[in-house]
């Protein structure tokens, strides 16, 4: 009776591909997460105690629980397309999820339970999930995509250290801030997988003649960058040197503008969101450079305009995309999708104004502006997602067959639109 | 007209693209800040404090009147030695023999190295401008000459009967045909020649001159002055990549177009 019960919620269509419980996850717990900040921050309501303090929480919550459940999601849902191998579904996946949810509760709660349970299990879903994604990434040939797996091996391993850090009461926040830097760097790496099928799409429908292509001596100066920085900030912290090594961020990051300035077709809904991810990150990279180098505002305001602009960001425009096309559906081109990235884009904004202080209005009520928006546009996505990601596939698909609509010739594609609008 | 537009519409192209470059520099200074934090300021001075004096150097406008000397200088120089350097390697270039005669001799002007020709400048003009417009130019001199006679020596022959064969008016030859081709060759040598120019001059100024980049340096040096030493030196650095990336190179992409289509 209860196994029967049991391969029924495992056979639900919520399970039948990676994105599906985990998008759902990362929109909902973005809510969550910065509404309990916001009301800890404002109101005054307390957190329970927390191993490194209420701001480790925030910081490793936003991090290793909201962006990591969509790390999760995407590469759940990449790996079996760029490899062609089979994907990670029913109770597989119920048992990846279960890890993340009791790592989420379990950290909350560590004030109380003590570090073990929430180290355990928050690196026990690191390592499943790296079970399950790096036998297909390695056995593919050519291994193109196994930058990936050590993104993600990194990712565990700063975590490790985060853990290892809070047991010994040392500062943990270092720890977390090189976590920053590999989502940069695995968000470069996402993106240009990502934009080359887009940008190429956009520049077929309008019938350009020019081609979009992800040149990787720009991504590799540009993640190279990256990993730089974030070494010398882990190791010699608030120091002028990473100063400089922020603004060659900045630099390779515009560097890498330069494959995407292909014309009108920049300027379509899809292609100019995820563009203006490698903006925010350069004006982030570019802010945190200038703080190091003593401009006389703390790194936090470029901090968030990597975190809430730049990952927020990216994170939003691949749930609305990846969770649609491997869902067997068409791109979303109502407008509430404009909504929700210009709500993002916002909290950003909003955000950096309350840490450089650029306006005359007291930054609480700026934080409090940015979270509310942020938690607007998550809100957004999750009520307009949540029947295509809990529901049945509306095509004849069982899992997370990928996105025809890029793959179809233009004409077809036109025709599609049309047809829809 | 169209080729013109197409040019400036490929001039925010480049320009983004210079970003590259700003990131590569970007993580020299890093290198920099480094050294300067394990060394001490005495021995290297860091990034911040070394633009900080540049700036107030030109702030002050005590900066100017000394790059204005030197880029005199180098200018002239270098024009001297590409107006002899393209004439006589181009001439040489025509003839067989002529070619054969100039190698050696050119190759005996590269192997003297520009401190001794200074020496010898010294002894002849003394410490008028003479010593380090002589000093750049004999230094670009070879550089320029060897490119003017391997452009004009590498001229396809085929192309040239095919000229006389069609008949191409003189001057279509000349501008379409022959130019092209020997400029292709002669503007990396003019590059090439620019940086060494640039390089010679402030040497040159070091050891003669009253005035200029280099008499700066010299008297930072005698008042251990490292900011200022430093300062001095990122001047220079800076004109010269201001120079070549704003100016030369986009001529030189425009001037080499023709190499992309072949190949």
């Amino acid at each position: 009776m209860l196994t029967a019960g049991l391969r029924g919620l495992f056979a639900a269509p919520l399970l039948c591909c990676g994105f599906r419980p985990f998008y759902l996850a990362t929109a909902l717990y973005a809510v969550l997460a910065m509404a309990l900040w916001g009301v800890f921050f404002v109101r005054g309501w307390p957190l329970p105690p927390q191993m490194g303090g209420a701001l480790a929480w925030h910081a490793h919550e936003l991090i290793y629980g909201f962006a990591m459940a969509s790390v999760a999601g995407f590469l759940l849902t990449a790996v079996p397309e760029f490899t062609a191998s089979a994907p990670v579904q029913n109770r597989r996946l119920a048992v990846l999820f279960g890890l993340w949810l009791t790592a989420r509760l379990t950290f909350t709660l560590a004030g109380v339970t003590g570090v073990w349970p929430a180290a355990l299990l928050n690196l026990a879903f690191m390592v499943y999930l790296g079970w399950l994604i790096a036998p297909p990434v390695w056995r593919d040939r050519g291994r193109a995509h196994l930058s990936f797996v050590y993104a993600l091996i990194a990712l565990a391993a700063l975590q490790a250290g985060y853990f290892v850090a809070a047991w010994r009461n040392e500062p943990v926040m270092p720890w977390l801030l090189a976590a920053v830097g590999v989502l940069m760097i695995l968000i470069v790496l996402a993106l240009s997988r990502i934009s080359m099928r887009m940008v190429n799409a956009a520049l077929d429908v309008r019938g350009a003649q020019a081609a979009y292509l992800a040149r990787p001596p720009r991504r590799n100066l540009a993640t190279f960058a990256i990993g730089l920085f974030t070494a010398i900030e882990f190791a010699l912290p608030g120091n002028a040197v990473g100063g400089w090594l922020a603004l060659a961020v900045a630099a390779a990051l515009l560097n890498l503008l330069n494959d995407w300035h292909v014309g009108r077709a920049l300027f379509s809904r899809w292609i100019f969101m995820l563009y203006s991810v490698y903006w925010l990150m350069a004006l982030g990279y570019a802010l945190i450079g200038l703080s190091l180098l003593g401009a006389g505002f703390a790194p936090s305001a470029g901090r968030h305009l990597l975190l809430v602009g730049a990952l927020g960001l990216a994170v939003l425009a691949v749930m609305l995309v990846a969770g649609r096309t491997h869902s067997g559906r068409e791109l979303d081109q109502r407008p509430w999708v404009l909504a929700a990235a210009g709500l993002v884009v916002a909290a950003a904004l909003l955000r950096l104004l309350a840490g450089m202080s650029l306006v005359d209005v007291p930054a609480p009520r700026l934080w409090m502006l940015a979270a509310l928006a942020w938690i607007g546009a998550f809100t957004l996505y999750a009520a307009y997602s949540w029947r295509l990601l809990t529901g049945p596939r509306p095509d004849a698909g069982s899992a997370c067959e990928g996105p025809e609509v890029f793959t179809q010739p233009a004409s077809q594609t036109l025709n599609a639109r049309r047809m829809e609008s | 007209m169209s080729l013109f537009r197409a040019w400036l519409s490929g001039i925010p192209a480049y320009l983004w693209s210079g970003w590259g470059a700003i990131a590569s520099l970007f993580l020299l200074l890093a290198v920099w800040e480094g050294v300067s934090l394990a060394y001490g300021d005495l021995i290297l001075p860091d990034p911040g404090s070394t633009f900080a004096t540049l700036y107030r150097l030109l702030d002050s406008g005590a900066a100017w009147p000394e790059l204005l000397v030197t880029a005199g200088r180098a200018m002239t120089g270098l024009a001297l030695a590409m107006l002899a350097g393209s004439l006589l390697g181009f001439a040489a270039g025509m003839s067989m023999t002529a070619a054969m005669m100039a190698r050696p001799l050119v190759t005996v002007l590269l192997g003297i190295p520009p401190i001794a020709w200074l020496v010898l400048a010294m002894l002849w003009f003394g410490a008028s401008d003479g010593t380090p417009i002589f000093t750049v130019f004999i230094a670009c001199f070879p550089v320029i000459f060897i490119g003017a006679l391997a452009g004009t020596r590498t001229l396809d022959h085929h192309l040239k009967d095919m000229a006389t064969v069609l008949r191409l008016p003189p001057r279509m030859k000349f501008f379409d045909l022959y130019l092209p081709h020997v400029v292709s060759y002669l503007f990396p040598a003019w590059i090439n020649a620019l940086g060494t120019s640039w390089k010679v001059v402030v040497m040159a100024e070091l050891l003669s001159s009253a005035d200029g980049i280099g008499a700066a340096l010299a008297v930072s040096r005698s008042h251990l002055d490292m900011e200022a030493t430093l300062a001095w030196i990122a001047a220079v650095v800076l004109t010269l990549l201001a120079v070549e990336y704003l100016l030369l190179e986009p001529i030189k992409r425009e001037v080499e177009r023709w190499r992309e289509v072949q190949t």
